[in-house]
């Protein structure tokens, strides 16, 4: 069952240095499955996962053909309905969580504050309820870090409380926009696990973008490969390490690997066909 | 080059004692490239800010080239040791333009040549230099990154204190950064410490790597142990395990 449709996606800038086309024409189904979106720097991926909530901030203009969620027609949609929809049904783990966070509310206060309000839960059942989220996602201290401010959290812990944060209002599409790079590979994999099992059990649809293309290999069902602002590739995330197109396998193959050899890693000969 | 004795960082946050360092003792020789690695909020950026000082020194010593660090640090340190966050936005001044975030250093250390500079450090990570105009919000993550990489560059510093340099950049541009330190540290003679998450990137690069968890030094690994799998202690091996298992 499709969850999110985006036909013809479109985000461009226009800045003093003139048009920046961010998006080009990006076009996807998500089902209650897990999709990949990698791509190098630059290519789109943060500019396609905020177009959907429509995140764009001014002079930033989004254009598409068509974008469905669940009978939603998010183009046409009031500011007060993305509003409506955002948080509870849909939901983005930013890219810089620690700049998402608000910095001068502790941690505590930004997890219960939507328990609170939207649930109207009591202050006791709301903090139960957000000790949990963050012993979820192996904060070892939860109590500590709930009277904490953003500043004093290490990076990886900002973006447990960010993962944590979105997903105790159990949304039915989750944008993840690098939730796991600063983690390290054991908490990754608890955290990854938390997000499989959310999809598994609870059909939610997951959007994973990601540079890490071993780890998208390895997590996600399908992925699309971006460059430029278009998706040049799509295919089953089993089969990426096999990827066809030229972009892929560059990608892949600039990656170190342990006892692999010191010397220059091979850099990524870029085509301007494959912008076309 | 660095030296860090028994070192802890208490942090006092509401009432509470945080105790984000406890007894870290590591050496790093001129030339030489160390990575730290471990659980995530076990210590890791806390240490590199502490040799900024950006984090207070509780107990324990750390000398820069034999001599301890003053507190504050000064121009001299500035321009002996710079360091690269681990979070790109926050580290960049929202209203200032690249061009700016660039030029200040030389600013004030009163080094002219602005313009080449900075346009030579652009191209040096690979951005285009019509990039100086812009603002850090008109970037992306990695992009951001990159600028937060040639800033620290700018005043040729002998030492680099990495904080999860490549953990925000797609494997591309993570390639052409790790090849840009690599060939700076050989060009220059720079020393390295780097934290990263990413074992294959700290083979890399690191001759030498502490483990890290809970705010204390694990194990001491060099290359060879990581390669031929010889750490003794579980949460060392459990980490690289974790990862072996990405090598698809
Ligand atoms: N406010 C803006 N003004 C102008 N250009 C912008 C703005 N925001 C983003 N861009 C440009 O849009 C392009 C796409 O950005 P986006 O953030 O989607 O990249 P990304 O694929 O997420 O990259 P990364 O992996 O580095 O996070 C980039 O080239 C970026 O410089
Ligand atoms: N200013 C501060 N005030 C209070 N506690 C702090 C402060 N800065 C860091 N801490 C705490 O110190 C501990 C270590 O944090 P640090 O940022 O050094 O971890 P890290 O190893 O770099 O983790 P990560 O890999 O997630 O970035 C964490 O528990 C963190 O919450
Ligand atoms: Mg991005
Ligand atoms: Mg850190």
């Amino acid at each position: 069952m499709t969850l999110l449709s985006v036909r013809n996606l479109r985000v461009s800038f226009d800045t003093e240095a003139g048009l920046v086309e961010a998006v080009r024409g990006v076009s996807f189904d998500l089902g209650r499955e897990r999709l990949g979106i990698v791509g190098e720097s630059g290519s789109g991926k943060t500019m396609t996962g905020r177009s959907v909530l429509r995140l764009i901030r001014p002079p930033g203009k989004i254009e598409a053909d068509a974008m469905h969620f669940d009978g939603a027609d998010l183009m046409a949609a009031s500011e007060a309905e993305m509003r409506a929809l955002r948080g509870r049904r849909m939901a983005m783990v930013m890219q810089d969580p620690k700049y998402s966070l608000n910095p001068v509310m502790n941690v505590g206060a930004q997890l219960t504050e939507g328990l609170r309000q939207r649930d109207r839960l009591s202050a006791g059942d709301a903090r139960r309820k957000a000790i949990d989220a963050l012993e979820a996602v192996q904060i070892r201290d939860p109590e500590r870090v709930l009277s904490a401010y953003p500043h004093e959290l290490s990076g990886g812990m900002g973006q447990r409380v960010m993962i944590a944060m979105m997903l105790i209002p159990s949304p039915d599409l989750l944008i993840a926009d690098e939730p796991t790079s600063a983690l390290d590979v054991t908490v990754q994999a608890e955290v990854l696990s938390i997000l499989d099992g959310l999809v598994r059990d609870r059909g939610m649809g997951l959007i994973f973008i990601s540079h890490d293309l071993r780890l998208v290999a390895r997590f996600c069902d399908r992925v699309l490969v971006m460059y430029k602002g278009r998706v040049v590739e799509e295919l089953a995330a089993r089969d990426l390490m096999q990827a066809r197109h030229p972009y892929t396998q560059g990608l892949l193959n600039c990656l170190p690997r342990i006892g692999g050899s010191r010397g220059p890693l091979p850099g990524l000969d870029r085509n301007a066909e494959w912008a076309r | 080059m660095i030296e860090i004795d028994n070192l802890s960082v208490i942090f006092h946050a509401n009432h509470r004692l945080v105790r984000a360092v406890e007894g870290v003792s590591l050496s790093i020789a001129a030339r030489e490239s160390f990575g730290l690695v471990g659980e995530s909020g076990s210590g890791k950026s806390t240490i590199l800010r502490a040799v900024c000082g950006l984090a207070p020194i509780t107990g324990g010593q750390i000398r820069i080239a034999g001599e301890p660090v003053l507190t504050p640090r000064g121009r001299a340190f500035s321009r002996r040791v710079q360091m690269v966050f681990q979070d790109p936005y926050a580290s960049l001044h929202p209203r200032h333009t690249i061009d700016r975030v660039l030029s200040e250093p030389l600013a004030i250390h009163g080094i002219g040549d602005t313009d080449r500079k900075v346009m030579r450090a652009l191209e040096d990570v690979g951005l285009p230099t019509s990039f100086r105009f812009r603002y850090p919000h008109q970037l992306s993550g990695g992009q951001r990154q990159r600028v937060a990489i040639a800033r620290a560059l700018m005043l040729e510093p002998a030492v680099l204190l990495l904080d999860e340099p490549t953990s925000a950049l797609d494997a591309s541009v993570q390639a052409e950064t790790l090849n840009l330190l690599s060939r700076l540290r050989e060009e220059r003679g720079l020393t390295f410490l780097m934290v990263s998450h990413d074992l294959a990137v700290i083979d890399h690069m690191c001759d030498r790597i502490l483990v890290m968890q809970h705010g204390r030094a694990v194990e001491e690994l060099d290359r060879a142990d990581l390669v031929n799998v010889t750490m003794k202690t579980d949460y060392a091996r459990s980490l690289f395990n974790a990862s072996a298992d990405r090598m698809l």
